[in-house]
């Protein structure tokens, strides 16, 4: 403890100096502004800016780097929330309740919570790096291929319930989505799928295209669509800028329960935001006295979320900064960035870098204030955006989706596919489709489809590994309650139906 | 009438070529003298941060100091570089667009079979700016302390000790494939989607061994966390004399490296080429290149335009060996 103490205190005296701060703050603030760009998401939004950090000290840079970083994962909600347009997979169940939430004129509280929420998180998270860091890699070691199966299984359990609407419709996104996610290159043999050819597809399709396809796209094909072209995005009246005071109170919970499944997400290589994302929603939608909220601007459903893709944003740096493993795309980028710097990442940084190590886990909690400071007083100018005409308001956007996902990889080929997205995206919604398990099961499949055949691999065409390993078969069991606790209450009130109908 | 009109055609064949002559050398003379006049576009076939992106950052850097031009990274990732490669391949010849790829390019022939450019006939091989040679390394618990033993091992318990591979075609996988073959024994590989996972892995006892740079293995053996049997270079590296090399611990001729270069297309005038080439390996001689080299554990290479065509070459020769007996179907 008493170390933990003069540790922190060595980490604040480093991301206290002016030139630091300065950094610190630089980074929230264009991590911010360009986040906001849709389709933009943390992962490009670092690449943009890496070149920038070059010319600083490395401690300066990585500090910066880090802003960028989460300042651009909470831009992403913004666009999420106004717009409908998300960026990433975790920004799709942010703007499920968010968007509506702002049509109704609640936007300013949804942004609010958003930020509170990540605020807290971070503030939490980073207190558990800095406690439990290393033991928490170790965590991730013991999480062979048929752990991650096990656990993604569940993850997908669990969502299956996030789409509303009919089980046959919910089962034919998932099956797309896994489709989508089997295009380009096999993992395990080389082999090219469903690529037809063509080279810009042997990498996949991502999220962010898709994504931004059904969801921003069709939205705007919708809103244009209709008899009447709509004035505004605002059905309602706006009501005000922050929370009050019930909005907190029915919060509290989701952003606890959403922090704790951030934050064992978080140190998993390779799981990442999107499911943790996911798992507290379905959460949320599972504990609230009244279900059929969610969907139609359920506060819940922002904070939690929010709370749990920032836990984990925090929590991802674990095994980077323990291992020198990035658990994602932004952490080898951020990897890449502390090599260029000449650190080398790995167990010795903590030892032999400490002032960096403390400095960074001070600049996050500096940081997660300064997004919370940035972002309340700018609230008030993004709800302004939801009173521009429609007319004007469209074009931007479009044109701002095209920008921002021509700039993922570079490649025209992902506008045209977003495009196509987007058109298809508007037949499914007239047929009554929802895509959020499209979009889960996009970012599951091909993780479980490694993972599953890996396991196969080192057991030798063992199934039964699933079971016998104490974890994997912990995640199973888990797996099954959770199916049965579904099933149950659906068949007993079909009975009740059944028995109403009867009766009359 | 007929002489006539050949005399005429002659005549003007000739102010012709006279002209064309002229207006080339008019064109060509100050072009050379003066290029750079604007920046220089250099292609990063990856995502920044990665190996690739190190050194071609660091070229440039260093060519726009002595060209007194910015040359700017442009990272165009994708299918195992071909995207970014082929940019270059339809770029003016103009010296404006340069490619910085790595050894990836000499494997691409033989592991993709639709592709849109040759890499030989299409692109014009400048200069290696580096190479890095891989590590062995094992998981610490497993019982072996030496290649040798791996060996031993590997032959007692046949297809059995698993090794991984970070994508299958990939300079860690195709070293993995040519140990095998060389050593003559069997290892079960294991595909990862990278290297950070197969790491994680690694160190987590999930697979026992793994090819990779020893930037990402330096770090963990001092801590313990893998083992590191041996360099899979030609020499001991000069920043771990102590480590031995996969070639005097039982596998002789043993050598896999991955190396760094810069291309331009292949219509790129001779003059302009021999210009690059004379720069990156001015770079190369600062003192300040050296250092960033050994810091990153790589060895500057630089050399000759001839040298470096040939080493393409034979390189793309060598993998394409490697890929057929290891029995990998291009896609």
């Amino acid at each position: 403890m008493q170390d933990l103490l003069q540790n922190l205190i060595l980490g604040f005296s480093v991301a206290l100096t002016l030139q630091n701060l300065m950094y610190c703050f630089l980074g929230v603030f264009l991590g911010t502004l360009i986040g906001v760009l849709p389709g933009i998401g943390p992962l490009a939004t670092i690449a943009m800016l890496l070149p920038l950090t070059m010319f600083l000290p490395p401690v300066s840079a990585i500090i910066m780097l880090a802003g960028i970083y989460y300042g651009s994962d909470y831009g992403g909600s913004t666009t999420a929330i106004l717009v409908n347009l998300p960026g990433e997979g975790s920004s799709v169940v942010t703007l499920l309740d968010g968007h509506p939430m702002a049509q109704q004129g609640r936007a300013g509280p949804a942004l609010a919570i958003a930020a509170i929420g990540s605020f807290f998180a971070g503030c939490i998270s980073t207190v558990l790096i800095a406690l439990i860091g290393p033991p928490l890699a170790l965590v991730a070691l013991s999480f062979g291929s048929p752990e991650y199966f096990s656990l993604m299984l569940m993850a997908l359990v669990c969502a299956s319930v996030v789409g509303s609407g009919s089980l046959l419709k919910s089962l034919a996104m998932v099956t797309a989505g896994l489709l989508i996610g089997i295009v380009g290159t096999d993992v395990s043999s080389g082999m090219s799928r469903f690529t037809f050819g063509v080279v810009e597809l042997s990498d996949g399709v991502g999220i962010a295209v898709v994504a931004m396809g059904v969801f921003g796209l069709t939205e705007i094909i919708n809103n244009l669509g209709g008899a009447h072209m709509i004035q505004t995005i605002l059905r309602g009246k706006i009501e005000g800028l922050m929370p009050r005071w019930e909005d907190l109170k029915t919060s509290f919970g989701p952003i606890l329960r959403g922090t704790s499944i951030g934050a064992v997400y978080g140190p998993l290589p390779g799981l990442g935001g999107t499911i943790s994302s996911f798992t507290s929603y379905m959460v949320e939608k599972r504990l609230a006295k009244d279900p059929s909220r969610f969907g139609k601007g359920a506060i819940e459903g922002v904070a939690g979320p929010e709370s749990a893709n920032n836990a984990c944003a925090q929590t991802t740096f674990v095994p980077m900064l323990t291992l020198g493993i990035p658990g994602s795309a932004s952490m080898a980028l951020m990897l890449g960035a502390m090599i260029m710097h000449g650190i080398t990442p790995g167990p010795q940084v903590m030892t032999s870098r400490p002032d960096l190590f403390w400095g960074l886990i001070a600049s996050m909690w500096i940081g997660n204030g300064m997004l919370l400071l940035l972002n309340l007083p700018l609230i008030g100018i993004w709800v302004k955006l939801l009173q521009v005409p429609y007319r004007l308001l469209f074009p931007i956007i479009m044109t701002m989706m095209g920008i921002g996902i021509y700039s993922l990889s570079n490649s025209g080929t992902d506008v045209l596919l977003m495009a196509l997205f987007g058109s298809v995206g508007y037949i499914l919604v007239k047929l009554g489709c929802s895509f959020p398990p499209l979009i889960l099961a996009m970012v599951l499949g091909p993780l479980m489809e490694e993972n599953l055949r890996r396991s196969m691999f080192l057991s030798d065409g063992d199934p039964t590994v699933f079971i016998t390993r104490p974890i994997s078969g912990g995640f199973m069991l888990a797996t099954v309650v959770l199916l049965v606790l579904f099933i149950v209450p659906a068949f007993r009130k079909k009975r009740k139906e059944v028995i109403a109908e009867e009766g009359s | 009438m007929a002489p006539r009109a050949i005399r005429c055609a002659k005549l003007l064949a000739i102010a012709f070529s006279v002209a064309v002559a002229t207006l080339g050398s008019m064109v060509d003379a100050p072009a050379q003298s003066k290029f750079p006049n604007r920046p220089v576009r250099m292609i990063n076939p990856y995502t920044p941060g990665g190996s690739v992106d190190l050194v071609g950052r660091a070229v440039a850097a260093g060519l726009s100091e002595i060209w007194g031009q910015q040359v700017i990274v442009d990272n165009r990732p994708g299918a195992g570089t071909q995207i970014g490669t082929e940019i270059v391949v339809r770029a003016e010849p103009d010296g404006y667009t340069m490619l910085c790829n790595s050894s990836a390019i000499a494997i691409m022939p033989s592991i993709y079979r639709n592709m849109r450019f040759d890499s030989i006939r299409d692109l014009y091989p400048i200069v290696e700016v580096a190479s890095s040679t891989p590590l062995l390394a094992v998981h610490p618990g497993f019982p072996v302390k030496s290649v040798k033993e791996l060996i031993a091992l590997a032959k007692a318990q046949p297809g059995q000790i698993t090794a991984a591979a970070s994508g299958i075609g990939s300079t860690n996988h195709l070293t993995t494939e040519m140990f095998k073959s060389m050593a003559q024994v069997d290892l079960l590989v294991v595909p990862y989607k990278g290297g950070g996972p197969a790491i994680v892995d690694l160190i987590g006892g999930q697979v026992k061994m793994f090819f990779n740079s020893a930037a990402a293995f330096l770090p963990l053996m001092k801590t313990g966390k893998v083992l590191v049997l041996a360099t899979g270079g030609a020499q001991r590296a000069d920043y771990a004399p102590e480590i031995p090399t996969v070639a005097e611990s039982g596998v002789p001729g043993f050598e896999a490296s991955t190396w760094f270069a810069i291309y331009g297309p292949r219509a790129l005038p001779t003059g302009l080429a021999q210009q690059w080439n004379d720069s990156v390996n001015r770079y190369l001689n600062t003192p300040q290149a050296k250092d960033y080299f050994r810091k990153n554990h790589m060895r500057p290479v630089g050399g000759t335009v001839a040298s470096f065509a040939e080493y393409h070459k034979s390189e793309t020769a060598r993998w394409g060996k490697v890929i057929v007996s290891a029995g990998i179907k291009p896609q």
